[in-house]
């Protein structure tokens, strides 16, 4: 092999290994949670019921969606959506079909939540759109809770009204 | 005359693909988990797949990026960049062909939408750009 190429291959290499080593120290923590699971161990509802966490993967951070892939799954109602906002904005306009779990009232409502959707449940959680933290807090709760599957929807109700699909309440 | 029109383009390219990839990289860098959702939308990797390569991806990038500016090991990155557009450019293609409207994930998340066709228009032009520096770098150095 040509000296060059040889050079350029190892340089190549050391860019790769160093971007890997920094990248994996970096992010140590979310891919380990991405990995082994984000449930605590201290989490009545998942540790009890065992029969139904069998062969189950662990769940982990939630991971965000896109409009086009939240749209897709609300198409296909392959998902549950869940309102993370108060219940005033939730009645001035939501997600047809979405269902509220005000992240205030989160707590307290959690347990009729699960009698309603069990565990295997998709859920796609959503707020005020970019700015708002309370569908990843949300997300982190039910993931607590024992739900498996937890997407975000970051774009969240602003994004999903401005491209016109289906609306409750509010303004058309 | 040429000559040094040449060593001022060569400057030009490296300082403007290199903060290019440096921007890229950063903005990722600080929001791991979006890009991962970035990544997740491309249907294409398993669930953990998805947080490997936006763990990594962005540090390849800020390094390459930085590489490239400094004027070190620019024919390295410039190669590993071309790589990194030719892949980026398959899977947005991908995407065409599987009829899915996502964000390329190119960039800041929350910004505005980039189609496939736009990003792949995008990913031909800094292909290019990292070729012609990889292909100059070789010139100057024998």
């Amino acid at each position: 092999m040509h000296l060059s190429t040889i050079k350029i291959l190892r340089e190549m290499a050391g860019i790769c290994l160093l971007a890997t080593f920094v990248g994996l120290t970096w992010n140590y923590r979310l891919l380990h949670s991405a990995w082994t699971g984000n449930v605590p161990s201290a989490t009545p509802a998942a540790a009890t019921d065992t029969k139904a966490n069998q062969g189950r993967e662990p769940a982990a951070v939630p991971l965000p969606l896109g409009l086009m892939q939240v749209k897709e799954l609300y198409d296909r109602k392959e998902a549950t959506i869940v309102d993370a906002r108060d219940g005033v904005t939730y009645s001035a306009g939501h997600i047809t079909g979405a269902v509220s779990l005000p992240i205030a009232e989160a707590d307290s409502r959690l347990a009729e939540f699960m009698n309603r959707f069990p565990r295997a449940t998709l859920l796609v959680v959503y707020c005020n759109g970019y700015a708002c933290q309370d569908s990843r807090t949300l997300a982190d709760k039910l993931i607590a809770a024992g739900y498996q599957t937890v997407f975000i929807f970051e774009g969240g109700f602003p994004e999903w009204q401005d491209a016109g699909y289906p609306v409750t309440g509010g303004n058309p | 005359m040429t000559e040094i029109a040449g060593k001022y383009l060569t400057v030009i390219l490296r300082i403007t693909l290199g903060g290019v990839f440096l921007y890229a990289g950063v903005v990722k860098i600080a929001d791991p988990v979006a890009f991962a959702g970035n990544i997740a939308a491309y249907k294409l990797l398993p669930y953990f797949g998805n947080y490997l390569i936006a763990a990594i991806l962005p540090w390849i990038e800020t390094i390459c990026g930085l590489l490239l500016i400094s004027g070190c090991r620019v024919r390295g990155a410039a190669v590993i960049i071309c790589a990194l557009n030719g892949i980026f450019m398959v899977a947005l293609f991908s995407t065409i062909v599987r009829g899915l409207d996502i964000d390329c994930g190119c960039f800041r998340d929350g910004g505005e939408k980039t189609s496939a066709w736009t990003a792949i228009g995008r990913d031909l032009v800094l292909l290019a750009m990292a070729a012609s520096l990889a292909r100059r770098d070789r010139q100057s150095s024998t």
